[in-house]
Protein backbone atom coordinates (compact mmCIF):
# COMPACT_ATOMS: atom_id res chain seq x y z
CA UNK A 1 0.00 0.00 0.00
CA UNK A 2 2.63 2.07 0.26
CA UNK A 3 4.12 1.59 -2.79
CA UNK A 4 0.81 2.31 -3.91
CA UNK A 5 0.81 5.51 -2.02
CA UNK A 6 4.26 6.30 -3.50
CA UNK A 7 3.00 5.44 -6.61
CA UNK A 8 0.35 7.23 -6.63
CA UNK A 9 2.09 10.57 -5.91
CA UNK A 10 4.90 9.85 -8.46
CA UNK A 11 2.56 9.01 -11.17
CA UNK A 12 0.43 12.66 -10.07
CA UNK A 13 3.68 13.89 -11.07
CA UNK A 14 5.11 11.58 -14.04
CA UNK A 15 1.37 12.88 -15.51
CA UNK A 16 3.72 15.84 -16.68
CA UNK A 17 6.38 13.84 -17.36
CA UNK A 18 4.00 11.52 -19.38
CA UNK A 19 2.04 13.80 -20.99
CA UNK A 20 2.62 13.69 -24.23
CA UNK A 21 2.01 9.19 -23.99
CA UNK A 22 -1.71 9.20 -24.00
CA UNK A 23 -2.57 5.92 -21.76
CA UNK A 24 -6.80 5.48 -22.47
CA UNK A 25 -6.97 3.27 -24.97
CA UNK A 26 -4.66 0.86 -23.49
CA UNK A 27 -6.00 1.64 -19.96
CA UNK A 28 -9.44 0.75 -21.26
CA UNK A 29 -7.81 -1.66 -23.33
CA UNK A 30 -6.79 -3.19 -20.15
CA UNK A 31 -10.06 -2.91 -18.10
CA UNK A 32 -12.19 -3.61 -20.58
CA UNK A 33 -11.84 -7.33 -20.54
CA UNK A 34 -11.63 -7.14 -17.02
CA UNK A 35 -15.08 -5.85 -16.22
CA UNK A 36 -14.87 -7.31 -12.96
CA UNK A 37 -11.79 -6.07 -10.82
CA UNK A 38 -12.73 -2.51 -11.80
CA UNK A 39 -14.15 -1.41 -9.44
CA UNK A 40 -11.63 -2.80 -7.02
CA UNK A 41 -9.58 -0.47 -5.07
CA UNK A 42 -6.14 -1.75 -6.06
CA UNK A 43 -4.17 -0.50 -9.16
CA UNK A 44 -3.51 -4.62 -9.80
CA UNK A 45 -6.84 -5.21 -9.87
CA UNK A 46 -7.19 -2.60 -12.10
CA UNK A 47 -4.85 -3.90 -14.09
CA UNK A 48 -5.84 -7.41 -14.05
CA UNK A 49 -2.05 -8.45 -13.69
CA UNK A 50 0.01 -10.19 -11.42
CA UNK A 51 0.87 -8.10 -8.20
CA UNK A 52 4.73 -8.13 -9.24
CA UNK A 53 3.98 -6.83 -12.34
CA UNK A 54 2.18 -4.07 -11.55
CA UNK A 55 4.55 -3.33 -8.99
CA UNK A 56 6.94 -3.50 -11.55
CA UNK A 57 5.10 -1.27 -14.08
CA UNK A 58 4.79 1.38 -11.22
CA UNK A 59 7.95 1.51 -11.23
CA UNK A 60 8.76 2.16 -14.45
CA UNK A 61 7.31 5.60 -14.53
CA UNK A 62 9.27 6.92 -12.23
CA UNK A 63 12.46 5.22 -13.18
CA UNK A 64 11.52 7.79 -16.21
CA UNK A 65 10.94 10.71 -14.28
CA UNK A 66 13.95 10.66 -12.16
CA UNK A 67 16.68 8.71 -13.82
CA UNK A 68 16.89 7.71 -17.36
CA UNK A 69 17.57 4.24 -16.66
CA UNK A 70 14.91 1.74 -15.51
CA UNK A 71 14.78 -0.52 -12.47
CA UNK A 72 16.33 -3.34 -15.12
CA UNK A 73 16.73 -6.05 -11.96
CA UNK A 74 13.25 -5.31 -11.11
CA UNK A 75 11.96 -6.01 -14.65
CA UNK A 76 14.09 -9.22 -15.18
CA UNK A 77 13.04 -10.86 -12.49
CA UNK A 78 9.54 -10.32 -13.56
CA UNK A 79 7.73 -12.05 -16.74
CA UNK A 80 10.88 -11.60 -19.79
CA UNK A 81 7.68 -10.64 -22.42
CA UNK A 82 8.91 -6.93 -21.35
CA UNK A 83 12.33 -7.47 -21.91
CA UNK A 84 11.46 -9.14 -25.51
CA UNK A 85 9.02 -6.58 -26.27
CA UNK A 86 11.44 -4.38 -26.09
CA UNK A 87 14.20 -5.93 -27.93
CA UNK A 88 16.38 -5.53 -24.79
CA UNK A 89 16.00 -1.35 -24.81
CA UNK A 90 14.63 -0.54 -21.56
CA UNK A 91 15.47 2.77 -21.11
CA UNK A 92 12.76 5.28 -20.74
CA UNK A 93 13.32 8.05 -22.98
CA UNK A 94 11.55 11.08 -22.01
CA UNK A 95 11.63 12.16 -25.79
CA UNK A 96 8.04 11.77 -26.61
CA UNK A 97 9.25 11.35 -30.26
CA UNK A 98 11.55 8.26 -29.00
CA UNK A 99 8.66 7.10 -26.91
CA UNK A 100 6.55 6.80 -30.55
CA UNK A 101 9.24 5.31 -32.44
CA UNK A 102 10.19 2.58 -29.34
CA UNK A 103 6.42 2.29 -29.28
CA UNK A 104 6.81 1.41 -33.18
CA UNK A 105 9.01 -1.36 -32.84
CA UNK A 106 7.72 -2.92 -29.81
CA UNK A 107 4.46 -2.72 -32.19
CA UNK A 108 6.53 -5.12 -34.22
CA UNK A 109 8.49 -6.99 -31.61
CA UNK A 110 5.12 -7.53 -30.39
CA UNK A 111 4.18 -8.64 -33.62
CA UNK A 112 6.79 -11.48 -33.31
CA UNK A 113 6.57 -11.92 -29.35
CA UNK A 114 5.25 -15.12 -28.21
CA UNK A 115 2.04 -16.14 -27.19
CA UNK A 116 1.68 -14.88 -24.11
CA UNK A 117 2.36 -11.59 -25.37
CA UNK A 118 -0.03 -11.79 -28.15
CA UNK A 119 -2.26 -13.28 -25.40
CA UNK A 120 -1.37 -9.82 -22.92
CA UNK A 121 -0.96 -7.49 -25.87
CA UNK A 122 -4.69 -8.74 -27.53
CA UNK A 123 -7.11 -7.03 -25.24
CA UNK A 124 -5.61 -3.77 -25.99
CA UNK A 125 -6.65 -4.09 -29.98
CA UNK A 126 -3.83 -1.04 -30.67
CA UNK A 127 -1.18 -3.55 -30.04
CA UNK A 128 -2.04 -5.21 -32.86
CA UNK A 129 -0.22 -5.13 -36.37
CA UNK A 130 -0.67 -1.59 -36.66
CA UNK A 131 0.94 1.33 -37.59
CA UNK A 132 -0.74 4.27 -35.94
CA UNK A 133 0.14 7.78 -36.01
CA UNK A 134 2.71 8.55 -33.20
CA UNK A 135 -0.07 9.78 -30.79
CA UNK A 136 -1.77 6.96 -30.94
CA UNK A 137 1.02 4.73 -30.62
CA UNK A 138 1.24 5.33 -26.86
CA UNK A 139 -0.73 2.55 -26.33
CA UNK A 140 1.93 0.43 -27.54
CA UNK A 141 4.39 1.76 -25.30
CA UNK A 142 2.43 1.83 -22.35
CA UNK A 143 1.35 -1.67 -23.27
CA UNK A 144 4.96 -2.86 -23.56
CA UNK A 145 7.24 -0.30 -21.68
CA UNK A 146 5.02 -0.61 -19.19
CA UNK A 147 4.89 3.08 -18.30
CA UNK A 148 1.67 2.62 -17.79
CA UNK A 149 1.27 4.38 -13.96
CA UNK A 150 -1.64 5.58 -15.63
CA UNK A 151 -3.79 2.73 -16.25
CA UNK A 152 -2.34 1.31 -12.37
CA UNK A 153 -3.25 4.84 -10.96
CA UNK A 154 -6.05 5.42 -13.21
CA UNK A 155 -9.62 6.45 -11.42
CA UNK A 156 -12.37 7.97 -13.26
CA UNK A 157 -10.86 11.02 -12.23
CA UNK A 158 -7.55 10.72 -13.48
CA UNK A 159 -8.98 9.90 -16.83
CA UNK A 160 -10.74 13.44 -17.54
CA UNK A 161 -7.44 15.03 -17.25
CA UNK A 162 -5.60 12.79 -19.97
CA UNK A 163 -8.72 13.00 -21.55
CA UNK A 164 -8.66 16.95 -21.67
CA UNK A 165 -4.95 17.05 -22.53
CA UNK A 166 -5.16 14.21 -25.44
CA UNK A 167 -7.99 16.76 -27.07
CA UNK A 168 -5.25 19.24 -26.25
CA UNK A 169 -3.15 18.30 -28.90
CA UNK A 170 -5.66 18.93 -31.67
CA UNK A 171 -5.84 16.14 -33.46
CA UNK A 172 -9.24 16.87 -34.50
CA UNK A 173 -9.67 13.09 -35.72
CA UNK A 174 -9.32 12.10 -31.83
CA UNK A 175 -12.68 11.23 -30.58
CA UNK A 176 -13.63 9.31 -27.17
CA UNK A 177 -13.10 6.34 -27.08
CA UNK A 178 -15.29 4.52 -25.60
CA UNK A 179 -14.08 0.72 -25.73
CA UNK A 180 -11.69 -1.43 -27.66
CA UNK A 181 -14.62 -1.23 -30.55
CA UNK A 182 -13.93 2.47 -31.37
CA UNK A 183 -10.36 1.52 -30.80
CA UNK A 184 -10.47 -1.13 -33.65
CA UNK A 185 -11.84 0.85 -35.69
CA UNK A 186 -9.15 3.64 -35.53
CA UNK A 187 -6.80 0.90 -36.42
CA UNK A 188 -4.79 1.22 -39.86
CA UNK A 189 -3.72 -1.20 -42.23
CA UNK A 190 -1.37 -4.18 -41.62
CA UNK A 191 2.13 -2.87 -42.03
CA UNK A 192 3.94 -4.78 -44.97
CA UNK A 193 1.59 -3.41 -47.50
CA UNK A 194 0.85 0.46 -47.48
CA UNK A 195 2.21 2.39 -45.18
CA UNK A 196 -0.84 5.08 -44.41
CA UNK A 197 -1.28 6.53 -41.02
CA UNK A 198 -4.62 6.11 -39.63
CA UNK A 199 -5.99 8.68 -37.33
CA UNK A 200 -8.51 7.19 -34.57
CA UNK A 201 -12.10 6.83 -35.60
CA UNK A 202 -11.09 7.07 -39.10
CA UNK A 203 -12.91 4.24 -41.33
CA UNK A 204 -10.57 1.48 -42.33
CA UNK A 205 -11.83 0.36 -45.47
CA UNK A 206 -9.80 0.52 -48.61
CA UNK A 207 -12.03 3.12 -50.16
CA UNK A 208 -11.35 5.64 -47.30
CA UNK A 209 -7.62 4.41 -47.33
CA UNK A 210 -6.96 5.27 -50.94
CA UNK A 211 -8.04 8.53 -50.67
CA UNK A 212 -6.15 9.25 -47.76
CA UNK A 213 -3.48 8.14 -49.09
CA UNK A 214 -4.18 10.26 -52.33
CA UNK A 215 -4.72 13.35 -50.02
CA UNK A 216 -1.58 12.67 -48.83
CA UNK A 217 -0.02 13.04 -52.06
CA UNK A 218 -1.72 16.16 -52.87
CA UNK A 219 -0.36 17.42 -49.79
CA UNK A 220 2.90 17.02 -50.52
CA UNK A 221 2.47 18.19 -54.36
CA UNK A 222 0.71 21.46 -53.04
CA UNK A 223 3.73 21.98 -50.50
CA UNK A 224 6.31 21.76 -53.41
CA UNK A 225 4.36 24.03 -54.63
CA UNK A 226 3.89 26.66 -51.98
CA UNK A 227 7.75 26.69 -52.06
CA UNK A 228 7.80 27.27 -55.90
CA UNK A 229 5.78 30.56 -55.94
CA UNK A 230 7.01 33.15 -54.06
CA UNK A 231 5.49 34.31 -51.13
CA UNK A 232 3.40 31.21 -50.39
CA UNK A 233 5.48 29.57 -47.28
CA UNK A 234 3.45 32.23 -44.86
CA UNK A 235 0.17 31.26 -45.79
CA UNK A 236 -1.86 28.71 -44.16
CA UNK A 237 -4.69 27.77 -45.81
CA UNK A 238 -4.67 25.57 -49.41
CA UNK A 239 -7.54 28.17 -50.71
CA UNK A 240 -4.89 31.42 -49.67
CA UNK A 241 -2.10 29.23 -51.40
CA UNK A 242 -4.02 28.24 -54.43
CA UNK A 243 -4.98 31.83 -54.85
CA UNK A 244 -1.38 32.83 -54.73
CA UNK A 245 -0.75 30.35 -57.01
CA UNK A 246 -3.29 31.13 -59.66
CA UNK A 247 -1.60 34.70 -59.23
CA UNK A 248 1.51 33.46 -60.18
CA UNK A 249 0.76 31.27 -63.26
CA UNK A 250 -1.33 34.02 -64.52
CA UNK A 251 1.61 36.49 -64.39
CA UNK A 252 3.87 34.24 -66.09
CA UNK A 253 1.15 33.89 -68.79
CA UNK A 254 1.19 37.48 -69.24
CA UNK A 255 4.80 37.97 -68.58
CA UNK A 256 5.16 35.43 -71.79
CA UNK A 257 2.75 37.89 -73.88
CA UNK A 258 4.59 40.46 -73.10
CA UNK A 259 7.89 39.59 -73.85
CA UNK A 260 6.51 38.06 -77.41
CA UNK A 261 4.85 41.30 -78.22
CA UNK A 262 8.39 42.74 -77.20
CA UNK A 263 10.25 40.54 -79.35
CA UNK A 264 7.86 41.48 -82.41
CA UNK A 265 8.25 45.03 -81.72
CA UNK A 266 11.97 44.65 -81.83
CA UNK A 267 12.54 42.88 -84.66
CA UNK A 268 10.56 43.54 -88.28
CA UNK A 269 11.21 40.20 -89.30
CA UNK A 270 10.67 36.97 -87.45
CA UNK A 271 14.40 36.00 -88.62
CA UNK A 272 16.55 34.95 -85.92
CA UNK A 273 20.07 34.08 -87.22
CA UNK A 274 20.41 30.42 -85.98
CA UNK A 275 24.12 30.78 -86.09
CA UNK A 276 24.73 33.68 -84.50
CA UNK A 277 22.50 32.77 -81.96
CA UNK A 278 24.36 29.45 -81.31
CA UNK A 279 27.82 30.53 -82.29
CA UNK A 280 28.93 29.77 -78.88
CA UNK A 281 26.96 27.17 -78.09
CA UNK A 282 28.60 25.74 -75.48
CA UNK A 283 26.85 24.83 -72.26
CA UNK A 284 25.49 27.73 -71.71
CA UNK A 285 23.63 29.77 -74.34
CA UNK A 286 22.47 32.28 -72.11
CA UNK A 287 25.73 33.55 -70.67
CA UNK A 288 26.83 33.70 -74.31
CA UNK A 289 23.72 35.64 -76.14
CA UNK A 290 24.42 38.27 -75.05
CA UNK A 291 27.92 38.50 -75.85
CA UNK A 292 27.28 36.69 -79.21
CA UNK A 293 24.48 39.09 -80.13
CA UNK A 294 26.91 42.26 -79.49
CA UNK A 295 29.14 40.66 -82.83
CA UNK A 296 28.08 42.56 -85.57
CA UNK A 297 26.14 39.73 -87.81
CA UNK A 298 24.83 39.96 -91.47
CA UNK A 299 20.96 40.66 -91.09
CA UNK A 300 21.66 43.29 -87.84
CA UNK A 301 23.72 45.42 -89.27
CA UNK A 302 21.78 45.74 -92.77
CA UNK A 303 18.75 46.58 -90.24
CA UNK A 304 20.25 49.13 -88.28
CA UNK A 305 21.56 51.09 -91.49
CA UNK A 306 18.28 50.75 -92.92
CA UNK A 307 16.84 52.19 -89.41
CA UNK A 308 19.13 54.34 -89.75
CA UNK A 309 18.12 56.07 -93.17
CA UNK A 310 14.69 55.39 -92.96
CA UNK A 311 14.22 57.28 -89.98
CA UNK A 312 16.54 60.26 -91.43
CA UNK A 313 14.98 59.99 -94.34
CA UNK A 314 11.01 59.61 -94.95
CA UNK A 315 7.98 57.00 -94.02
CA UNK A 316 7.58 55.18 -97.54
CA UNK A 317 9.50 52.74 -96.38
CA UNK A 318 8.08 49.58 -95.52
CA UNK A 319 5.84 49.49 -93.03
CA UNK A 320 7.96 47.71 -90.74
CA UNK A 321 11.06 49.52 -90.13
CA UNK A 322 8.55 52.10 -88.85
CA UNK A 323 7.00 50.43 -85.75
CA UNK A 324 10.47 49.61 -85.17
CA UNK A 325 11.26 53.62 -84.28
CA UNK A 326 8.09 54.14 -83.21
CA UNK A 327 8.27 50.85 -80.73
CA UNK A 328 12.12 52.20 -79.32
CA UNK A 329 10.99 54.59 -77.34
CA UNK A 330 7.45 52.57 -76.84
CA UNK A 331 10.74 49.85 -75.81
CA UNK A 332 11.57 52.26 -73.00
CA UNK A 333 8.21 52.83 -71.45
CA UNK A 334 8.91 48.83 -71.87
CA UNK A 335 11.24 48.63 -69.41
CA UNK A 336 10.43 49.50 -66.29
CA UNK A 337 6.75 48.04 -66.51
CA UNK A 338 8.24 44.97 -67.66
CA UNK A 339 8.42 44.03 -63.91
CA UNK A 340 5.07 45.27 -63.19
CA UNK A 341 3.61 42.88 -65.41
CA UNK A 342 1.40 46.16 -66.89
CA UNK A 343 1.70 44.10 -70.29
CA UNK A 344 -2.08 45.34 -71.08
CA UNK A 345 -1.10 48.91 -71.05
CA UNK A 346 1.59 48.10 -73.45
CA UNK A 347 -0.25 46.43 -75.43
CA UNK A 348 -2.04 49.48 -75.07
CA UNK A 349 0.56 51.57 -76.07
CA UNK A 350 2.02 49.52 -79.23
CA UNK A 351 -1.92 49.72 -80.30
CA UNK A 352 -2.08 53.11 -80.43
CA UNK A 353 1.79 53.70 -81.66
CA UNK A 354 0.44 51.38 -84.56
CA UNK A 355 -2.48 53.46 -85.16
CA UNK A 356 -0.04 56.46 -85.10
CA UNK A 357 2.06 54.69 -87.46
CA UNK A 358 -0.73 53.79 -90.10
CA UNK A 359 -2.20 57.59 -89.86
CA UNK A 360 1.61 58.54 -91.19
CA UNK A 361 1.39 56.02 -93.65
CA UNK A 362 -1.84 57.50 -94.82
CA UNK B 1 15.27 18.68 -60.90
CA UNK B 2 15.34 19.29 -64.69
CA UNK B 3 18.95 20.70 -65.86
CA UNK B 4 18.11 24.20 -66.42
CA UNK B 5 20.50 25.32 -68.71
CA UNK B 6 20.04 22.61 -70.90
CA UNK B 7 16.70 22.72 -71.46
CA UNK B 8 16.40 26.42 -71.89
CA UNK B 9 18.86 25.51 -74.63
CA UNK B 10 16.27 23.27 -76.26
CA UNK B 11 13.64 24.96 -76.22
CA UNK B 12 15.30 27.90 -77.62
CA UNK B 13 16.88 25.76 -80.59
CA UNK B 14 13.10 24.91 -80.97
CA UNK B 15 11.71 27.86 -81.11
CA UNK B 16 13.81 29.57 -83.45
CA UNK B 17 13.35 26.74 -86.10
CA UNK B 18 9.75 27.51 -85.38
CA UNK B 19 10.20 31.15 -85.78
CA UNK B 20 12.07 30.29 -89.01
CA UNK B 21 9.65 28.50 -90.39
CA UNK B 22 7.06 31.50 -89.53
CA UNK B 23 9.14 33.70 -91.30
CA UNK B 24 9.49 31.70 -94.71
CA UNK B 25 5.78 31.58 -94.80
CA UNK B 26 5.03 34.55 -94.83
CA UNK B 27 6.65 37.74 -95.47
CA UNK B 28 4.64 40.66 -94.40
CA UNK B 29 3.13 40.13 -91.23
CA UNK B 30 1.38 42.52 -88.68
CA UNK B 31 2.50 43.19 -85.49
CA UNK B 32 0.02 41.28 -84.33
CA UNK B 33 0.39 38.38 -86.41
CA UNK B 34 4.25 38.84 -85.49
CA UNK B 35 3.64 38.57 -81.84
CA UNK B 36 0.97 35.92 -81.88
CA UNK B 37 3.31 34.02 -83.95
CA UNK B 38 6.32 34.22 -81.53
CA UNK B 39 4.62 33.39 -78.82
CA UNK B 40 2.67 30.48 -80.32
CA UNK B 41 6.45 29.23 -81.66
CA UNK B 42 7.61 29.64 -78.06
CA UNK B 43 4.45 27.89 -76.36
CA UNK B 44 4.85 24.95 -78.66
CA UNK B 45 8.67 25.23 -78.43
CA UNK B 46 8.21 24.93 -74.23
CA UNK B 47 5.52 22.04 -74.65
CA UNK B 48 7.55 20.05 -77.04
CA UNK B 49 10.98 20.20 -74.37
CA UNK B 50 8.58 18.41 -72.14
CA UNK B 51 8.41 15.64 -74.32
CA UNK B 52 5.08 14.80 -74.12
CA UNK B 53 5.47 13.59 -70.54
CA UNK B 54 2.64 15.81 -69.34
CA UNK B 55 -0.39 16.46 -70.11
CA UNK B 56 -0.39 20.25 -70.64
CA UNK B 57 2.43 19.82 -72.92
CA UNK B 58 0.30 17.74 -74.80
CA UNK B 59 -2.58 19.50 -74.20
CA UNK B 60 -0.77 22.44 -75.55
CA UNK B 61 0.12 20.95 -78.73
CA UNK B 62 -2.95 19.73 -79.64
CA UNK B 63 -4.77 22.55 -79.14
CA UNK B 64 -2.43 25.08 -81.50
CA UNK B 65 -0.60 22.47 -83.45
CA UNK B 66 -4.03 22.04 -85.80
CA UNK B 67 -4.85 25.36 -86.05
CA UNK B 68 -1.07 26.54 -87.44
CA UNK B 69 1.24 24.29 -89.01
CA UNK B 70 -1.44 22.03 -90.61
CA UNK B 71 -2.66 25.35 -92.38
CA UNK B 72 0.80 25.91 -93.17
CA UNK B 73 2.67 23.80 -96.04
CA UNK B 74 6.13 23.81 -93.98
CA UNK B 75 4.31 21.82 -90.93
CA UNK B 76 7.31 20.11 -88.82
CA UNK B 77 7.03 16.59 -89.00
CA UNK B 78 7.33 15.84 -85.41
CA UNK B 79 4.93 18.42 -84.41
CA UNK B 80 2.35 16.95 -86.85
CA UNK B 81 2.92 13.22 -85.49
CA UNK B 82 2.90 15.07 -82.13
CA UNK B 83 -0.64 16.69 -82.94
CA UNK B 84 -1.91 13.20 -83.98
CA UNK B 85 -0.44 11.47 -80.94
CA UNK B 86 -1.59 14.03 -78.60
CA UNK B 87 -4.93 14.15 -79.59
CA UNK B 88 -4.84 10.05 -79.58
CA UNK B 89 -3.74 10.61 -75.95
CA UNK B 90 -6.03 13.33 -74.98
CA UNK B 91 -8.82 11.04 -75.72
CA UNK B 92 -7.55 8.12 -73.89
CA UNK B 93 -6.97 10.50 -71.08
CA UNK B 94 -10.66 11.35 -71.09
CA UNK B 95 -11.55 7.85 -70.97
CA UNK B 96 -9.09 6.62 -68.49
CA UNK B 97 -9.78 9.46 -65.96
CA UNK B 98 -9.70 8.00 -62.66
CA UNK B 99 -13.15 7.80 -61.24
CA UNK B 100 -13.38 9.91 -57.84
CA UNK B 101 -14.01 8.30 -54.78
CA UNK B 102 -16.83 9.89 -52.68
CA UNK B 103 -15.81 10.47 -49.77
CA UNK B 104 -17.32 8.60 -46.54
CA UNK B 105 -18.44 11.90 -44.37
CA UNK B 106 -22.33 12.00 -44.79
CA UNK B 107 -22.76 15.01 -42.70
CA UNK B 108 -21.07 18.64 -43.69
CA UNK B 109 -21.25 21.55 -41.30
CA UNK B 110 -21.56 24.34 -43.26
CA UNK B 111 -18.46 25.47 -43.15
CA UNK B 112 -16.94 22.68 -44.48
CA UNK B 113 -19.71 23.71 -47.71
CA UNK B 114 -18.36 26.95 -47.67
CA UNK B 115 -14.46 25.69 -47.79
CA UNK B 116 -16.16 23.12 -50.30
CA UNK B 117 -16.98 25.60 -52.84
CA UNK B 118 -13.83 28.37 -52.54
CA UNK B 119 -11.75 24.75 -53.32
CA UNK B 120 -13.83 24.06 -56.28
CA UNK B 121 -13.86 27.79 -57.54
CA UNK B 122 -10.13 27.68 -57.15
CA UNK B 123 -9.57 24.63 -58.35
CA UNK B 124 -11.77 25.27 -61.64
CA UNK B 125 -10.44 28.79 -62.10
CA UNK B 126 -6.72 26.71 -62.54
CA UNK B 127 -8.09 24.06 -64.52
CA UNK B 128 -9.16 27.30 -66.44
CA UNK B 129 -5.81 28.62 -66.41
CA UNK B 130 -3.75 25.40 -67.40
CA UNK B 131 -4.16 24.07 -70.81
CA UNK B 132 -5.80 20.80 -71.22
CA UNK B 133 -6.26 21.45 -67.20
CA UNK B 134 -10.20 20.57 -67.95
CA UNK B 135 -9.57 17.06 -67.86
CA UNK B 136 -7.58 16.10 -64.74
CA UNK B 137 -8.40 15.19 -61.21
CA UNK B 138 -7.07 17.38 -58.18
CA UNK B 139 -3.43 15.33 -57.51
CA UNK B 140 -2.93 15.64 -61.23
CA UNK B 141 -3.41 19.41 -61.20
CA UNK B 142 -1.17 20.21 -58.81
CA UNK B 143 1.69 18.02 -60.33
CA UNK B 144 0.73 19.39 -63.34
CA UNK B 145 0.21 22.83 -62.02
CA UNK B 146 4.37 22.93 -61.02
CA UNK B 147 5.32 21.56 -63.93
CA UNK B 148 3.64 23.89 -65.98
CA UNK B 149 4.98 26.79 -63.61
CA UNK B 150 8.74 25.89 -64.46
CA UNK B 151 8.13 25.73 -67.97
CA UNK B 152 6.73 29.33 -67.55
CA UNK B 153 9.85 30.65 -65.96
CA UNK B 154 12.17 29.29 -68.46
CA UNK B 155 10.41 30.26 -71.30
CA UNK B 156 10.63 33.66 -69.74
CA UNK B 157 14.10 33.64 -69.12
CA UNK B 158 14.95 32.77 -72.56
CA UNK B 159 12.50 35.21 -74.26
CA UNK B 160 13.92 37.73 -72.16
CA UNK B 161 17.35 37.05 -72.94
CA UNK B 162 16.56 37.03 -76.29
CA UNK B 163 14.84 40.04 -76.29
CA UNK B 164 18.05 42.24 -75.19
CA UNK B 165 19.69 40.39 -76.94
CA UNK B 166 18.08 41.23 -79.98
CA UNK B 167 17.90 45.16 -78.91
CA UNK B 168 21.45 45.30 -78.33
CA UNK B 169 22.36 43.79 -81.80
CA UNK B 170 19.46 46.76 -83.28
CA UNK B 171 20.75 49.18 -81.06
CA UNK B 172 24.09 48.80 -79.92
CA UNK B 173 24.90 51.40 -78.21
Amino acid sequence: MEQATGVLRGSAHDDVVLESIQFNEEIRGIMAPAPAPENGSSFTALLELPPTQAVELLHSPDCAAAAREPPCHVNTNQKPYLLDSYGGNLTFPSNAALIERAAKFSVFAGENSPPEDAARLAPTSLSGAVKNEPQETDSNPCSTQGCVSDPAVETKNERTPKRKEREKKGKGSLKKSKGIADESSGDGEKLPYVHVRVRRGQATDSHSLAERARREKINARMKLLQELVPGCNKISGTALVLDEIINHVQSLQRQVEFLSMKLAAVNPRIDFSLDSLLATDGSSVMDSNLTSMATPVMWPENLADGNRQHYQQQWQFDAFHQPLWGREEANHNFMTPEHSLLSYDSSANSASLHSNQLKMEL
Amino acid sequence: MRNQSSVKQEFLRKWITGLRRYSCEKKNMSFFERKKAIKLSADLAMASTRDKTTRWSQALIANNTDNVFIASSSSSSPKKSSSSRSRNMTTLMRRSRPTRVKSAKKEMSSARCIAKRLMEKRTRKLKNLLPGGESMDEGCLVAETLDYIQSLRDQIEVMRCLVTASQLIINPS
